[in-house]
């Protein structure tokens, strides 16, 4: 470093005692502090800092069978996961039952649309039933079952397969091919 | 009259306090962070607002990648190699003490159980150019092809308190999810995580 030693020094020229040069006191603290960075930026990459979060889920068991009482299709909206990051969904009828068949994107609309419906029908009526077609990917479910946490909704079922007219259905209305 | 000299600074700057914010920062990073693993594969999770973390030990994570393929590891090296010895035993392979060595540091791996030896036997720097096939699944989950059953029954086997933890990447598709999710109700497993990254809940929302 620049650093200039000025006064304290030693060999007085005009006669009188010869004094030992006094060192300064200073120390130079660069090496220490590129040191200190290096470790910083040695730590921050090699390590992780946030911890991922987990979502539990339950399926139900595979062995087992329980009767249940069959749920009304009026209350039932069925939520089918297309491609290109897309949903259909129908509410209210089944599938043989000539339905509007509506598309969303994941994100505001989706919840939006399952707020509504759930609105329709009586708060503990209200099924959620998730279709997750070939074409969706991972991501597209996740968000799903986010969003059934987002919207609160209880009762929600994933259903991974689809009925012969679920995919007539989706085949002439949508045009996917599942 | 003379020039005004104007007094020069010292160009010397005092480090000290730089020093202790260096330290300081170096200090938290040493205790709060944690190693990454070395992973098999490289997954993007999707996030959710799910505020639930990721417990730290005794867990089995089972990775599927964007292209389908699926991973597998468990968190204790001592489980890992009674897991190895669990399934070398059904599966009638041996593995030398060398090879259950390099097995119990992977944190994670995917490909089938006769191709592990030859894998366990390549030097550490062509072990990471290898591209891992991923671990035979099927859709009823209880084929005899389906070698990640075996890996999950055999981990159980070795530590009966694992937590199962899902890791799917984004682009994975849901049919492959689908083949994991056969296995492990197959086997009844009917809880699970699945490990996710954080993002903020709408405004207004409360967990109850």
């Amino acid at each position: 470093m620049a650093e200039i030693n000025t006064g304290g020094g030693g060999g007085k020229h005009d006669g009188g005692k010869v004094r030992s040069k006094k060192a300064s006191t200073r120390v130079d603290m660069t090496p220490m502090v590129d040191l200190g960075f290096l470790l910083i930026t040695f730590f921050i990459l090699a390590t992780t800092l946030s911890k991922p979060s987990s979502m539990t889920l339950n399926v139900p068991d595979k062995t087992k069978t329980e009767e249940t009482e069959p749920i009304k299709a009026s209350n039932v909206m069925t939520i089918f996961l297309g491609k290109d990051n897309k949903a259909h969904y129908i509410f209210g009828k089944a599938a043989n039952e000539d339905p509007e068949v509506k598309t969303v994107s994941y994100g505001y609309d989706f919840r939006q649309a399952i707020q509504e419906n759930a609105r329709k029908v009586a708060a503990d009526k209200f099924v959620v039933v998730i279709k997750p077609t070939k074409l969706s990917t991972y991501k597209n479910m996740v968000d799903v079952l986010d969003e059934m946490a987002i919207t609160k909704t209880k009762r929600y079922a994933l259903v991974d397969q689809l009925t012969p007219d679920e995919k007539k259905m989706l085949k002439d209305k949508v045009k996917i091919d599942v | 009259m003379p020039a005004v000299k104007i007094k020069r600074a010292s160009s010397s700057v005092d480090m000290t306090a730089m020093t202790d914010v260096a330290f300081l920062l170096l200090t938290f990073f040493i205790l709060t962070a944690q190693f990454r693993s070395q992973d098999a594969a490289a997954i993007e999770t999707p996030s959710s607002i799910s505020g639930i973390k990721v417990p730290d030990s005794d867990i089995m994570t089972i990775g599927l990648g964007r292209d389908g393929k699926v991973y597998f590891g468990i968190d204790n090296q001592q489980h890992r190699l009674e897991m190895l010895d669990n399934i070398a035993a059904a599966k009638g392979i041996t593995f030398s003490p060398k090879e259950k060595n390099e097995f119990s540091l992977m944190s994670n791996f995917g490909m089938p159980i006769n191709q592990l030896k030859s894998y366990l036997n390549l030097p550490k720097e062509q072990q990471a150019k290898v591209k891992q096939p991923g671990i035979p699944t099927d859709s009823t989950g209880a084929a005899p092809t389906n070698e990640l059953k075996d890996w999950v029954f055999n981990a159980r086997k070795a530590n009966n308190g694992l937590r199962i933890a899902l890791k799917g990447d984004n682009l994975a598709k849901f049919p492959e999810f689908k083949n994991v999710l056969a296995t492990l109700q197959a086997q009844n497993i009917n809880k699970f995580n699945l490990i996710t990254g954080t993002e903020a809940p709408p405004a207004g929302w409360k967990a109850d």
